[in-house]
């Protein structure tokens, strides 16, 4: 078993591995189901990815300079609370409310790891259980739906431009400007380095715990904007209405190829992750997977992502 | 000098390597007799390493054998090789610090001290004291590791050693990897001497940069140069100029130190500490530093010349007196700030705070400066590898490309990158913290040649070093610290150096 995965790590393999299993995945649910490659259904795949994508592109730069956030389908959750309680009074300042709060919740989480010096695991584990208590009380514990007033602020979200799903648009925005922020900002290359390097990074004159902090921030806004949009695309705000995405998420970066260790990795490689994931649930739904059931492949997947991605040579030892 | 006897004790006959890309070792042939102390010298990259990987069962040899006594073996893994007599004091020690003494030298053997899964502490104890014994360390093996100075640890992991002579059915032969890199004279003194005291116990292989302690120590030297033994030296008729010309193929210049390029440096003062102090590391430091100026400070651990360094990178706040730097002044409170104004630190631990390893050769280079290559928010690629391309080929840095992991760099090409970072960052001020520790004679060299050229050009340099006579040689003027103070001051004009002896007496 071990030497599967030790072949399966070489460098170059690696590389191009999930982009060649994403290729492979989509072949195969299409030579079962051929209704599966046809526009509208690709369609509603990519749709269906976007909330994903999101929520993996915000950790995905946690996850960069060696960090976790454990907090994101908390936050996505409140945040689908905080529009449906306000949409009614604040109208799109709904939308700008829960991003706040999400960048807030963020700004707290990096405070506490590198201030308090407390591990960014725990950190925001207990920021993801107070997200999650808050989402409780404020919700008294249900689930609010919209109504129609309140969806008309939506279409940003439910609408087409062109036959094309705004929130396929979303998405790429967000493919967009993330992937500037990793590739070509300092805050990108100095979150690759305090990864990949962080006495080195330091030592150099780059300040390790603001861009921490800001990493946290960016993490838990965009989980605050994934949030919005599935509070717009199920016209609901529930304090489990993300219950069931941090898990996919991280497997989406990790199986992209972004080391879990930190300093390697990039926004292209979450999006190829998180489209494995979308193609690996519609395949387990055409297999007649129970849905309650998916994150156990996902569980397998991960555990199998990080083993193969691990490179053995860089970092033999993990705890 | 006793030669030990001819009993061979372990050989290696016509050991071939391979690794992708590298034929590591060549048909290499050495045998270490019962008793006798080898000293195995080459350069970085000569096969050193890789033999004694094999020597500790780390890795297999492709081809030829190894032979323990006369009879051929086998290691199949590292523990295989300890049951066989092969013992090992690495150059980074080993010891876990928050275990104590004596559970640290049977660490992994506490079987034999065990009734239904329950150690016998006492027992064990008792054996671990006497292990202490054979190396004459008088410490309590209920200690921890961590309460204990570098070179009685380096003593205890030679106790440690030693308890395979309880298991190992032969004779012990023991691997010291670099095992006086962290300690000072006197303590070196002492493990030799203990090294030589159980000559009867055990054959050692000792391996070093240190070309003097190699001479000093060893009964034979082999000296290694591209994967090969080129030659076989019985230590008392040989000396440095020999070993470093069989090593390197030309033998040890004069002006190794570069000091006919030592020029006069100029008026401006560029750092000046007034009565500087921190807690109980250093007090009452004061001095100039001028453009274009080499500063060496030399001085044993515990006398505050590297939390002095630390200090002036950033690192470590001082706590009083006044720290000027281009005639403001400042108080360090991190790395970005001194970095901020134009102080550069090349660390000891190159690979640590040095480089990013895992990041490509141009972004190690542009790190410190990447303010000055961002446009509009964005990092200007094209400039980015304009720049790195030109610090490549300035400083002469051997790397397939700008895109290749520092981590594939050898040390010498490493440093270079470290030096290209603080260069691209137009720094003023150059902490060398150790600057060619691990590096081979070669690689030495041209760092020697650089900081000369960079001073020239009006850098300042502060220079804490591993060897003395790399400290004299370099610098324009000396410093000696002992005991957290400034003993002794010194120019060290070209021709008119002080000597070692001058400063040791001012350091201990």
């Amino acid at each position: 078993m071990q030497n599967i995965f030790a072949r399966l790590g070489s460098d170059k393999l690696r590389q191009w591995l999930p982009l060649a299993t994403l290729v492979i995945l989509v072949a195969v649910v299409g030579v079962m189901q051929p209704v599966f490659l046809e526009p509208s259904t690709l369609l509603q795949l990519a749709s269906d990815t976007a909330v994903l994508f999101i929520l993996a592109t915000g950790v995905t730069f946690v996850i960069m300079l060696g960090g976790i956030d454990l907090s994101i389908q908390s936050m996505a959750s409140l945040a689908s609370v905080i529009v449906a309680l306000t949409v009614a009074r604040f109208g799109y300042g709904a939308f700008v409310l829960a991003i706040a709060v999400g960048a807030l919740a963020g700004l707290l989480s990096g405070l506490a790891h590198v201030r308090l010096k407390v591990p960014s695991f725990i950190a925001t584990l207990a920021m993801g259980g107070v997200l999650f208590s808050t989402a409780l009380v404020t919700s008294k514990e249900r689930s609010i739906t919209l109504g129609d007033v309140d969806r008309s602020y939506q279409t940003w979200v439910t609408g087409t431009v062109f036959g094309v799903p705004n929130v396929i648009i979303i998405g790429l925005i967000v493919l967009a400007i993330a992937h500037t922020l990793q590739a070509h900002t300092r805050f990108g290359r100095y979150s690759a380095a305090i990864g990949a390097g962080e006495p080195a990074a330091y030592a150099s004159g780059v300040k390790v715990d603001r861009q921490k902090v800001f990493a946290y921030v960016l993490s838990a806004s965009f989980a605050a904007l994934a949030g919005v949009i599935l509070a717009g695309r199920l016209a609901s705000g529930s304090p489990t209405l993300a219950a069931e995405l941090l898990l996919p998420s991280i497997a989406a970066v990790v199986v992209g190829g972004t080391a879990i260790t930190g300093g390697v990795g990039s926004i292209w490689r979450t999006l190829v992750g998180a489209l494995i994931i979308s193609v690996v649930r519609i395949g387990m739904t055409f297999l007649g997977v129970n849905i309650f059931a998916q994150n156990i492949v996902f569980g397998a997947v991960l555990i199998a992502a990080v083993a193969i991605t691990i490179d053995r040579s860089k970092i033999p030892i993990v705890k | 000098m006793n030669a030990g006897t001819t009993e061979s004790a372990l050989s290696l006959v016509k050991v071939d390597k391979r690794f992708p890309g590298v034929h590591a070792l060549k048909d290499v042939s050495i045998e270490v007799r019962r008793g006798e102390v080898i000293g195995l010298v080459g350069e970085n990259g000569a096969g050193k390493s890789t033999l004694m990987k094999i020597l500790s069962g780390v890795y297999q040899p492709d081809s030829g054998r190894i032979e323990i006594a006369g009879q051929p073996t086998r290691f199949e893994n590292a523990a295989d090789a300890n049951r066989k007599g092969i013992g090992m004091v690495f150059q980074e020690q080993s010891l876990l610090t928050n275990l104590t003494v004596g559970e640290n030298i049977y660490l992994g053997n506490e079987a034999q001290f065990t009734r239904y899964g329950i150690v016998d502490w006492k027992a064990l104890y008792a054996a671990a004291s006497r292990q202490l014994a054979k190396v004459q360390v008088d410490v309590d093996p209920r200690m921890r590791a961590d309460d204990l100075d570098f070179a009685t640890r380096q003593m205890v992991e030679l106790a440690k050693a030693l308890t395979l002579e309880e298991h190992a059915s032969d004779h012990l032969v023991i691997l010291l990897d670099e095992p006086t890199s962290v300690l000072e004279r006197a303590e070196i003194d002492v493990l030799f001497a203990r090294v030589r005291s159980l000559k009867t116990r055990a054959s050692f292989i000792f391996v070093s940069h240190r070309l003097d302690e190699v001479l000093e120590l060893s009964d034979r030297i082999y000296v290694m140069k591209d994967g090969a033994v080129v030659a076989d030296l019985v230590a008392a008729d040989a000396d440095i100029t020999t070993l470093h010309h069989l090593m390197v193929g030309r033998s040890l210049q004069a002006e190794y130190y570069r000091e006919p390029l030592q020029k006069a440096f100029q008026e401006e003062i560029v750092l000046e500490v007034d009565g500087l102090s921190l807690g109980s590391a250093y007090k009452n430091i004061s001095f100039k530093l001028h453009a274009g100026e080499i500063l060496g400070i030399a001085g044993v651990i515990g006398s505050g010349r590297e939390e002095l360094a630390r200090t002036l990178a950033g690192f470590a706040p001082h706590g009083g007196g006044k720290l000027h730097v281009a005639n403001r002044e400042v108080h360090l409170m991190s790395p970005a700030e001194a970095v901020d104004i134009g102080i550069g630190y090349i660390p000891r631990e190159r690979r640590v705070e040095g480089l990013v390893l895992f990041l490509p050769v141009a972004a190690n280079i542009t790190l410190a400066d990447l303010e000055n290559l961002t446009r509009h928010g964005l990092i200007d690629a094209r400039e980015e590898r304009r720049l790195a391309t030109s610090w490549v080929d300035r400083l002469k840095i051997r790397t397939p490309s700008i895109n290749t992991l520092c981590f594939n760099l050898s040390g010498g090409n490493q440093q270079k990158v470290v030096l290209a970072k603080w260069l691209n960052a137009k720094a003023r001020i150059l902490i060398l913290d150790h600057p060619t520790r691990g590096l081979d004679v070669g690689a030495k060299e041209e760092v020697y040649e650089l900081v000369r050229a960079v001073t020239t050009e009006g850098v300042a340099v502060i220079l804490t070093s591993d060897t003395l006579e790399e400290t004299i040689g370099l610098s324009h003027s000396l410093l000696v610290m002992r005991d957290g103070e400034i003993t002794y001051r010194a120019e060290a004009n070209p021709g008119h150096k002080p000597s070692q002896i001058d400063l040791i007496g001012h350091m201990v």
